[in-house]
């Protein structure tokens, strides 16, 4: 299978389809509270932490599933966010920008706990096994939780393979839900760039599994 | 995977509509049936990492004001931070002590022996004046019990390799 797998690139942006949707991020509602948060006003970031505090919350518990470090590491991106905002340059919505810290702290988390297991069983409480079977989506109904648990474990190992961007941008198309179009406007990118790389990190993340296969 | 499945791969995936070329390249080609399988299983991993939907609803009194606080306990990020916080740089920060300890000893050890060879220097040189004071008939042991009382020990063997040129001369 994955000799099978060619390098050759999509198209070329502006090569055959559109590119449609481009946001300016500068000029919306969302650009004005930033530069309030840049000049360091409490009420403006009090505003994006509310706004965004369960966006956040559940993408850490999405990715680590553990509750007890959630908070802790949702503190520590706001806490980025707001020594950071200052190199916020507009290209992206904030919420995509705040996105990728998000994951990017989760797999700081992961490496600094040298975790490689996606759930430690001390941390996996009744509840959030109970809750996990209840809610997700299943790709098979009769797929046991243990097996669920090294899946997610193997998709976090191969997702650590690509890049910081490759990887929100991927979380964001099949987690968030978001389309090639809405990523386009989020990310100001053009949509067939956005095709591109998502098709270059499937590519990549198809190579990775077939390594991590080879050597088990 | 060929060009016909690859430029709508995003829509094969999600089974949204696809043009009727590639609906039929799909169903011919072996090697892009394969590979699409594989994507989609891809996919359906990846979206495990989903949080369930109720998870935000049970969220978090007082979460700004812990996020205030730790914000004031790190205080701006500044280079000192990089040596601080991390055991690398910590590292560097013990070595580069440790260097800076090192050559300050090493300057204070080496200022001293200068002053030492300075003033053996500075006492070599009085004697030698006194000779000449002296006068060239002077005895030779006086000059000796001249030197003997005003020069340290340090600078005896300096003075009699003198007086012993002197002699010669």
């Amino acid at each position: 299978m994955d000799a099978s797998i060619t390098t050759l690139p999509f198209p070329v942006a502006g090569e055959g389809t559109r590119a449609r949707t481009r946001v300016d991020h500068k000029t919306s509602e969302e650009a004005a509270l930033v530069r309030r948060v840049q000049a360091r006003d409490e009420m403006a970031f009090r505003e994006v932490v509310e706004r965004y505090q369960s966006k956040v919350f559940s993408i850490i518990f999405g990715i680590l599933r553990n509750r007890n470090d959630a908070e802790d590491i949702a503190q520590q991106v706001f806490a980025k966010v707001y020594f950071s905002i200052k190199n916020f340059d507009f290209r992206s919505s904030l919420l995509t920008w705040i996105y990728k810290i998000t994951v990017n702290e989760c797999y700081d988390y992961l490496r600094k706990k040298r975790v490689r297991k996606l759930v430690y069983e001390s941390d996996f409480s009744q509840e959030d096994a109970q809750r996990m079977e209840a809610s997700e989506p299943a790709i098979d109904g009769a797929v046991p939780a243990d097996t669920r648990l090294a899946q997610r474990d193997l998709i976090l190992k191969l997702l650590s393979k690509v890049s910081e961007e490759e990887r929100s941008l991927i979380l964001l198309k099949e987690v968030e839900g978001h389309s090639v179009e809405e990523l386009a406007g989020m990310t100001g990118l053009n949509e067939n760039t956005i095709k591109v790389k998502l098709f270059r990190t499937r590519q990549k993340l198809l190579r990775a599994a077939g390594r991590l296969t080879r050597t088990r | 995977m060929h060009r016909e499945i690859r430029d709508h791969i995003e829509d094969v995936l999600r089974g949204g509509d696809t043009p009727k070329d590639a609906r039929e390249h799909l169903a011919h080609c072996d090697e892009c049936q394969t590979e699409v399988r594989s994507m989609q299983e891809q996919t359906a991993l990846i979206r495990e990492l989903r949080a369930p939907a109720d998870f935000a609803e049970d969220l978090h009194p007082g979460f700004y004001a812990r996020v205030m606080e730790r914000i004031e306990a790190e205080g701006p990020i500044s280079i000192w931070n990089l040596f601080i916080e991390s055991p690398f740089g910590r590292r560097i920060a013990v070595a580069s002590l440790a260097l800076a300890l090192l050559i300050g000893v090493y300057v204070v050890t080496s200022e001293r022996a200068m002053e030492d060879s300075t003033i053996a220097l500075e006492s070599q040189q009085s004697v030698t004046e006194q000779i000449f004071v002296a006068g060239e008939d002077a005895p030779a042991r006086e000059i000796t019990r001249v030197d003997q009382s005003q020069s340290d020990e340090s600078s005896q063997d300096a003075v009699l390799a003198n007086l012993v040129t002197y002699r010669e001369q």
